[in-house]
């Protein structure tokens, strides 16, 4: 059976216009009479599609542009061009109807309520995906069981520790069973341990509703354990777009390949990219 | 359409619940900080009590009339204060890209900004607008129109307070401008209006809408008038109407940000 396209994504670019000041008080005077701004491209021209339950991996040096990308993806961002379909929803036309079909997680920002114990962040988010209390229910108990959640499911979230508090974002925003997962660096800061579990709970969550994983990730294991697809962006654009294995039959350990593929040395994405691109 | 009108409100009081139980986590503190704002609103209305032992008449107000235009300045306070906080920090909101959590969320952005967070003490801002209401003399009919023109009121506060938020869509960091609009408000409404004439009051009718929120209120209950009540929901409404249409034009224009952060 011919998989369908979960996201497609067509010439995406976005800008930001920053405010350029030079140093010091005398900089500061000057740029209130003259505001010189700095055009910052920090996606250019990128497309490309997801398949649904595909596992891919979003990645790139810093400031390449994968958060940019999830933000435009996610309805928080309106794009300056280019066209987005998630779901076949177009989030800057109907960001509440995509809102009820995805997911997010960012890990570094939060979204659960800190002074509210799990449970009844949990209950609000049910509300928030407008499901009846025994929907609610059912899924918390899932969830529970999946991330194993029962020793601080009634401590305050602001008592939890890092990689609780992180288990406790996913789980939350996995309440309504999203089909697709957007994930912004979620093991950032997490012990071996922690990620680890969360590891095991994606790919889980894969195997078992088949939703689709977009994950943008700095550690190396977090994308070689899980993504069959790479995407690896640069400067706001896409320079390799393969699969997994492709990608590791160049010289070297996946960290090797994946490092001088960001300083620009490695070769293989103009091998690749003849066939995605033009 | 109409569920999904339930369940937005719904949300929107569960947040508002949350905000304050959060604010209410401490009961003891939380009551003294409630009697303290009493005594502290109470201290102001003294110095008019020696004002009028003096003078009959300021700026064309009565006594009664003082203590409904403290009346109408403590309950617009309270009440938004109390349940929409977060619409005083909205360029806050903007600029530090603190939308992002709210915008993934099949809600109202707008609504659940703020309703996020309450200022419990603002209670009791709403209960002395009510002691004030009684001391000036008070009937069923008042009372009634009293609590629709303090809903009215504070709807257009905070549309007010939204629209002058949302500045930071195209602006950026602006929350001064916000402040000094939202400040104004909160200084003048305790000044009978018959001191101000020419510009100040056509401002206080237009820019800075004060007359609807205290001056056109207060001689409402002293007078009843049917047209100006009109007037009010009218206002109400097209505000309501002007701060959506103003934020949703700038969130296309928003940003977001890269700071880490947390929902406090
Ligand atoms: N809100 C913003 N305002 C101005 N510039 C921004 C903003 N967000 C991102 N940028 C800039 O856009 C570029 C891409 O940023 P982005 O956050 O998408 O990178 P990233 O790939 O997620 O990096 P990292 O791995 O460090 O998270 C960077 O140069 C960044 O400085
Ligand atoms: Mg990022």
């Amino acid at each position: 059976m011919e998989k369908q396209n979960v996201i497609e994504v067509n010439n995406l670019k976005k800008n930001f216009r920053v405010k350029e000041k030079e140093s010091g008080l005398k900089g500061s005077i000057k740029s209130i009479f003259k505001t010189k701004y700095q055009n910052i491209r920090a996606v250019n021209n990128i497309s490309f599609n997801v398949k649904e339950g595909e596992m891919l991996a979003f990645i790139g040096p810093n400031g390449a542009g994968k958060s940019t990308t999830i933000k435009m993806l996610t309805g928080i961002l309106y794009p300056d061009s280019g066209s987005i379909r998630v779901l076949n929803i177009d989030p800057t036309k109907q960001r509440k109807k995509l809102a009820y079909e995805i997911g997010t997680v960012f890990g570094q920002k939060e979204q659960l309520w800190m002074h509210l114990t799990p449970l009844d962040n949990f209950k609000f988010f049910g509300a928030i995906y407008d499901l009846s209390k025994e929907e609610t229910d059912k899924r918390i108990k899932e969830l529970k069981t999946l991330f194993d959640l029962d020793k601080f499911i009634n401590t305050p979230v602001r008592n939890l520790s890092l990689g609780q508090r992180i288990l406790c974002e996913i789980s939350a925003s996995l309440i309504h069973n999203p089909k697709i997962l957007f994930l912004d660096e979620p093991t950032i800061g997490l012990d071996p341990v922690v990620k680890q579990s969360i590891r095991k709970l994606i790919r889980n969550m894969n195997k078992k509703f088949n939703t689709t994983v977009f994950l943008t990730s700095h550690d190396i294991a977090d994308i070689e354990k899980l993504c069959k697809r790479v995407i690896i962006v640069n400067h706001g654009k896409i320079v390799v777009d393969d699969s997994m294995s492709n990608l590791k039959k160049e010289e070297g350990t996946l960290e090797e390949i994946i490092s001088r593929i960001y300083k620009g040395e490695e070769k293989h994405h103009e091998k690749v990219l003849g066939n995605i691109q033009s | 359409m109409l569920t999904e009108v339930k369940n937005q409100l719904k949300i929107t009081s569960l947040s508002i619940k949350y905000a304050i139980m959060r604010e209410m986590l401490n009961k003891g503190t939380f009551i003294m900080k409630v009697i303290f704002m009493l005594l502290n609103d109470a201290s102001f209305i003294v110095q008019w009590i020696i004002l009028y032992s003096i003078k009959s008449d300021i700026g064309g107000y009565t006594f009664e009339q003082i203590l409904l235009l403290w009346g109408f300045a403590a309950g617009t306070f309270g009440i938004t204060r109390f349940l929409f906080k977060n619409a005083f920090s909205l360029s806050d909101h903007i600029t530090n890209g603190k939308l992002d959590c709210y915008l993934v969320q099949p809600k109202n952005v707008l609504l659940s900004i703020i309703t996020g967070e309450s200022d419990t003490e603002a209670l009791g801002d709403i209960i002395y607008a009510y002691i004030l209401l009684f001391i000036s003399g008070v009937t069923l009919g008042k009372l009634l129109l009293f609590t629709v023109l303090l809903i009215a009121g504070s709807i257009i506060t905070i549309n007010f307070a939204i629209i002058l938020g949302s500045l930071s869509f195209w602006f950026g960091r602006s929350d001064y401008i916000a402040d000094t609009g939202n400040g104004l408000i909160t200084n003048f409404a305790t000044y009978p209006d018959g001191i101000f004439s020419g510009i100040p009051k056509a401002l206080m009718y237009s820019l800075v809408p004060i007359g609807f929120i205290i001056y056109i209120p207060v001689k409402l209950i002293s007078e009843f008038n049917l047209l100006y009540t009109i007037v009010i929901l009218t206002v109400t409404i097209i505000t309501t109407i002007l701060a959506f249409i103003i934020f949703y034009k700038g969130l296309k224009k928003y940003s977001s940000s890269n700071l880490m952060m947390s929902k406090i």
